[in-house]
């Protein structure tokens, strides 16, 4: 007899009810936690995760590193806030053209870059993102410039008369932030079981050797850069709705593409978890810094006095270098695990595993 | 055309310093094959030594470069040592996120040492300028192109006729042959990144009586350097320094023709067309 439902996914029944349950923790998060700063920190991490698998997928199963990933995150940004605040069109539609217009941005850039390959690829993506970022801060009269758009209202969502939210809490942030994450997890995870993530991976492998099979370079990887802007976009549309702010240096900026890369470097590149390791580990910590939490410890643990030189300059100063523990991270992890955490927990476990046998 | 005259000179002037930097980076690639991502933050640190050795003891910018150029070049050889000749068999994208981090960790750690806020470091001369002909020349971009011009001689000189300069040719051409040669490869690596880094320190210090200084200074220098090493050829030393110029002269001007906000976009094009129509560059050796 044959079995009605076959498992050809490869999951286990464990991991499954295991991702099931967190799943079903996250949702129910906001009915039991009602401090606004956790909510905070969970929906930085979602707007992180988003736009690290979204890399991932171009970057980790491609092999294509692009380094002007904030194209992609500021044209979704950019259209949806200019069309919130100069058109009045809400923000779930306009993130709908947010996706229309980084999809575009991608097959002009795909169409020029791709035609070149390793480092000439790289410099090439940074290049059309500052092309991006110059010209954000000098079409004055449609992106406000250097000022940047401040959002004054979010007109409230209500399907067929019923109000659904009107946008005045944290919450309705988190749910869209949840939703973006699990659709590019099981966007990365379908892809990794088909034939299109076949192709991609065999990209990344061996561009030749992949072209030599007939696989078409040019389309499959024009493809994957599509997909890849699109998802980043709705991360760039989510952070500029819910932070309600937005110019060149902050959406459009070299620093949130090296970001971008280090979400999956730290996590580990190429796998469906990496991104979600990488913004666990970078957000809370870069947060911790923003926000001085960690010279305040200090400070308060009686290691460092508050009046003393050293305590002072803590509190001044370590609030500001939020940015440096990303080089610290990358540099750590560039050194002693290239294959990220996730892949230095692997081999870790692999080790052990070989020592009891 | 007395605007598009004083466009190119002053185009010409600056271009000489983008060449120097231009030319430590792709030094750094030649040897190596490692893109440096950091290097307009060493352009940066040599920005900061120069302000504080003139505020501090007073020091002319110009003739500082005596004291910033082998502090500079010891600072980069560290760096190489201790990180790069680490990773030097990695991933490339592995090797430019190394390169990447370096430069978050100094230009974050400047900033923790000395904040965010924008120093300027004025001479006597520093806005002072003289006519020739109708057309005027700054005093101070003037002195910093005769000393490029000097360096980049020097420079030559060293890489031509001596017996290091020949091995880091060598190295540069290919690493293995060099190697079995019985050429010191991993010290050679030392020497390259240690000079790239004196020549981005020494751009950062000419530049310094005309510029800004803050700790984000350093990643617009550090795109201008891959775009000119990339158009003059990565690995070319004779590339950036046309590419330098080149670049100097399409900033100016188009600054001039499309206004000045608009000049990095002129800068970009140009970029993305020759990587386009001649990814070798103007003076690199075609594809094979």
């Amino acid at each position: 007899m044959k079995p009605l439902f076959k498992n050809t996914t490869g999951i286990g029944a464990l991991p499954a009810i295991t991702g099931l349950l967190v799943v079903v923790l996250l949702f129910l998060f906001p009915r039991f936690v009602e401090n606004t700063y956790a909510l905070h920190i969970m929906i930085l991490i979602f707007i992180s995760i988003v736009m690290g698998s979204s890399w991932n997928l171009l970057g980790g199963y491609t092999g294509q590193y692009s380094v002007g990933h904030c194209a992609y995150f500021g044209m979704g940004a950019y259209t949806t806030m200019m069309l919130m605040q100069f058109r009045q069109i809400p923000p779930w539609l306009g993130i709908w053209c947010g996706m229309v217009a980084a999809l575009v941005v991608a097959l002009i850039i795909g169409s020029i870059c791709f035609r070149l390959r390793g480092p000439y690829f790289v410099l090439a993506s940074i290049a059309v993102a500052e092309i991006l970022r110059v010209s954000a801060l000098n079409l004055k009269n449609i992106t406000n410039g250097a000022e940047g758009i401040l959002t004054t209202e979010i007109p409230p969502l209500k399907i067929g008369g019923a109000l659904i939210t009107d946008f005045s809490s944290k919450v309705p942030f988190y749910y869209a932030g949840l939703v973006f994450v699990l659709l590019v997890i099981l966007v990365t995870w379908l892809l990794q079981n088909s034939k299109l993530g076949y192709y991609f991976q065999a990209i990344r492998e061996d561009q030749d050797a992949a072209h030599s099979l007939g696989i078409s370079l040019t389309f499959y990887k024009n493809v994957a850069l599509s997909l890849s802007a699109v998802l980043t976009s709705l991360a760039g549309s989510l952070y500029a709705v819910y932070v309600g702010f937005i110019d060149p240096s902050t959406v459009l900026a070299l620093d949130l593409s090296v970001q971008i890369v280090l979400i999956c470097i730290i996590g580990g590149i190429g796998t469906i978890f990496g991104p979600v390791i990488g913004a666990l580990v970078l957000v809370p910590l870069s947060e911790a810094l923003r926000s001085n939490m960690i010279g305040e410890s200090l400070i308060n643990s009686g290691i460092v006095k508050a009046d003393s030189a050293f305590g002072s300059f803590l509190t001044e100063n370590l609030s500001h270098a939020h940015v440096l523990i990303y080089g610290v991270l990358v540099v750590v992890v560039i050194l002693f695990m290239p294959d990220g955490v996730l892949g230095f927990a692997k081999a870790l476990a692999a080790r052990k595993r070989k020592e009891v046998v | 055309m007395t605007i598009f005259l004083q466009s190119l000179i002053s185009g010409i002037l600056i271009g000489g310093v983008y060449a120097l930097i231009g030319i430590g980076l792709t030094i750094i690639f030649g040897v190596m094959r490692v893109i440096n991502f950091a290097h307009g933050d060493l352009l940066m640190v040599g920005m900061y030594g120069t302000f504080y050795l003139f505020t501090l003891f007073n020091i002319d910018p110009f003739i500082s470069i005596v004291i910033t150029m082998p502090l500079m070049f010891l600072y980069g050889g560290f760096l190489q040592k201790v990180f790069i000749n680490r990773i030097l068999g990695a991933l490339p994208q592995n090797q430019i996120l190394l390169t990447i981090g370096m430069g978050l960790i100094m230009s974050n750690g400047i900033m923790l040492a000395f904040t965010s806020d924008y120093k300027i470091l004025s001479t006597d001369y520093s806005s002072s300028s003289f006519d020739i002909l109708g057309i005027s020349i700054s005093t101070p971009l003037l002195i910093s192109f005769a000393i490029t011009a000097g360096i980049t001689v020097v420079l030559y000189w060293f890489l031509l006729k001596t017996d290091t300069g020949q091995a880091i040719r060598a190295t540069a051409q290919d690493r293995e042959a060099a190697q079995l040669m019985g050429i010191n490869v991993k010290r050679m690596s030392i020497i390259a990144f240690g000079l790239g880094a004196s020549l981005a320190g020494t751009a950062g210090a000419l530049i310094s009586p005309t510029y800004y200084i803050f700790p984000q200074v350093g990643s617009t220098f550090t795109l201008k350097a891959f775009v000119i090493t990339v158009l003059g050829g990565m690995g070319s030393i004779v590339g950036a320094t046309l590419g330098g110029i080149l670049i100097g002269v399409a900033e100016s001007i188009g600054g001039v023709y499309f206004g000045s906000g608009w000049k990095e976009v002129v800068v970009f094009v140009l970029f993305l067309l020759v990587l386009l129509f001649k990814p070798s560059g103007l003076m690199g050796k075609s594809n094979t």
